[in-house]
């Protein structure tokens, strides 16, 4: 048998990596979260302030973009639940031989560079790009519709980036809720709608909270499409990170804003677990 | 209700599910068709077909050099976040450690955590401690993001593993490591790979990290690329992007042949 000693043995080396590579590092933001930042020289030592928290709440500014994160977070995760909801039951419940080939697709534009699909968004909603073309021709509009640089062309772009998880914890979700159920309302005499939202639809909520949440943290917290789509003046909370730290130079606000965001994650992620327990302890 | 009828998905249902299918595939094709476009700026649909693009990045110094940096960090931390993690992993499985429950939600936390943060975090950390624009600090920021992937895969392949085998093993005479590495290892292999693949994809992937650490000069590709988008965009960013659509696919249909990959998601 092993003993506890061997065992320690063989977690020991990861654990010395993440706590000195993520622990330390995330905890020595904290530090410098309330310090106070002086431009062009720096921190001021010795200073402490809570300014740097304070302004995401009272600042216009910042308070604009803390909004427009969680407003991108909750509409995203709603319409990946709108559109991911269709393919994920046909892929549980239709016919066994597109199984296959349709999780292939998903999982495809999925392991793709994030990079690489933010950069094919750009393609097709730039002012020249292959949607404005088509309208133009079409004679919908007679000038370019903006879809970059604006609200638009990040919902579709993070839509685009996070429908795939949607859809495979859907799936998962769907195949877990028994058929014999499902057969058993029918042959009661519900209609194949009425099933659907009497039975398939409730119980495959565990699998639609823990996507939603999924989906909602991720949006929340994406750097490289919103930069990439939203262009350096549309900023989210995490751009708006990446600019504090490399453009201005200002690590305190960076790393105020840094706790903020992980804090908004955290939250969404304890609420949701209650919440699972609680409908758990009802059922 | 019989089966058949429930294996005929309404018309209804059947189109909106392909709309979203086509959906996920739209930028890709749209990538791939600009890459052959003959116009130094990006154009679609393309005007003229030519493979100069493609000729362009692979004879680029600036590319080539991105790539191979990629590739090294990507194999890199994958072969270290498989030693650290089934290891991690094994000692968990076999419950011999307080608190197990703990030390699983903290080896996972950096999942749960913003890339972003990660990245600032060790931004600041690198910067006080000399290690930043080195291979070694990279490699192990990329084990950090990668290895709760392995850890998760380890764990559950782990879960359907029969003790019982391991201690045949022991009975026949193998050391506790022979067994391990005679026995149970193989058994779970096949099980890492969707593990490994992941881990591999997300380092390759990675810039919320790695645009923090990276020195000017030494650069990933994916950071290259973003880079090169916010100074403007020509086709040879179309040519870079098809060529890791190609080895994405290639590398998907293989592990689905080898391994049927879709089962591990």
């Amino acid at each position: 048998m092993m003993s506890r000693r061997q065992g320690l043995l063989l977690i020991s080396p990861l654990l010395l990596v993440l706590a000195g590579f993520f622990l330390v590092p995330v905890l020595m933001l904290l530090p410098t979260s309330v310090s106070v930042y002086e431009p062009g020289t720096g921190l001021v030592k010795g200073a402490w302030t809570l300014a740097n928290y304070t302004q995401i709440v009272t600042d216009d500014y910042y308070r604009e973009v803390v909004w427009r994160t969680l407003g991108l977070g909750f509409s995203v995760t709603l319409i990946c639940l709108l559109l991911g909801y269709p393919l994920a039951y046909l892929i549980a419940r239709g016919p066994e031989r597109w199984r296959v080939p349709l999780i292939l697709l998903v999982i495809f534009p999925m392991l793709l560079n994030l990079v690489v699909r933010s950069f094919g968004w750009i393609a097709l909603l730039a002012n020249r790009g292959l949607i404005n073309n088509l309208l133009m021709q079409l004679g919908l509009t007679a000038a370019p519709v903006k879809l970059l640089f604006n609200f638009i062309g990040l919902f579709i772009g993070l839509t685009h980036i996070y429908l795939p998880f949607m859809v495979l914890m859907l799936v998962a979700a769907i195949r877990n809720v028994p058929r014999d159920v499902e057969s058993a309302a029918a042959t009661l005499g519900s209609s194949r709608a009425h099933v659907f939202m009497a039975v398939t639809l409730p119980l495959s909520a565990p699998g639609i909270l823990a996507g939603s949440i999924l989906v909602f943290v991720l949006t929340i917290s994406a750097l490289v499409t919103p930069r990439m789509l939203g262009g350096p003046t549309y900023q989210v909370m995490a751009t708006l990170i990446y600019d504090e730290y490399m453009q201005l130079l200002d690590w305190p606000s960076g790393s105020a804003l840094s706790f903020a965001l992980t804090f908004m994650a955290v939250a969404i992620i304890w609420l949701s677990s209650r919440l699972t327990k609680r409908w758990a302890g009802m059922a | 209700m019989s089966a058949a009828a429930e294996d005929r998905p309404g018309w209804g249902l059947t189109a909106t599910a392909f709309a979203v299918v086509a959906f996920l595939q739209l930028p890709v094709i749209v990538v791939v068709l600009a890459a052959f476009s003959t116009t130094s700026y990006l154009t679609i649909p393309p005007q003229g077909l030519t493979l100069a693009w493609f000729g362009k990045v692979l004879s680029d110094p600036t590319y080539l050099s991105a790539i191979r940096m990629s590739l090294i960090l990507a194999c890199g931390s994958t072969v270290i976040s498989l030693g650290l993690g089934v290891a991690a992993a094994y000692a968990l499985f076999r419950k011999v450690l307080p608190g197990s429950e703990a030390i699983t939600s903290f080896l996972m936390a950096p999942l749960v955590m913003p890339a972003v943060v990660v990245g600032v975090a060790l931004l600041q950390f690198y910067s006080m401690s000399g290690l930043r624009g080195s291979l070694i600090g990279l490699l192990l920021a990329h084990v950090v993001i990668t290895v709760p992937y392995v850890v998760r895969s380890a764990l559950a392949n782990l879960s359907g593993l029969d003790l019982a085998v391991e201690e045949a093993a022991r009975v026949l005479g193998a050391s506790g490591f022979e067994a391990f590495r005679l026995v149970t290892l193989p058994l779970i292999a096949p099980g890492l790979v969707a593990g490994a693949l992941f881990s591999f994809i997300t380092s390759l992937d990675n810039v919320p990290v790695t645009i923090f650490l990276i020195s000017a000069s030494q650069t990933t590709l994916p950071v290259l690329i973003f880079s090169s988008v916010e100074m403007g965009i020509d086709p040879s960013v179309a040519a870079v992007s098809t060529l890791l659509i190609l080895a994405t696919g290639i590398v998907l249909l293989i592990a689905e042949r080898r391994f049927g990959f879709h089962r591990f998601v």
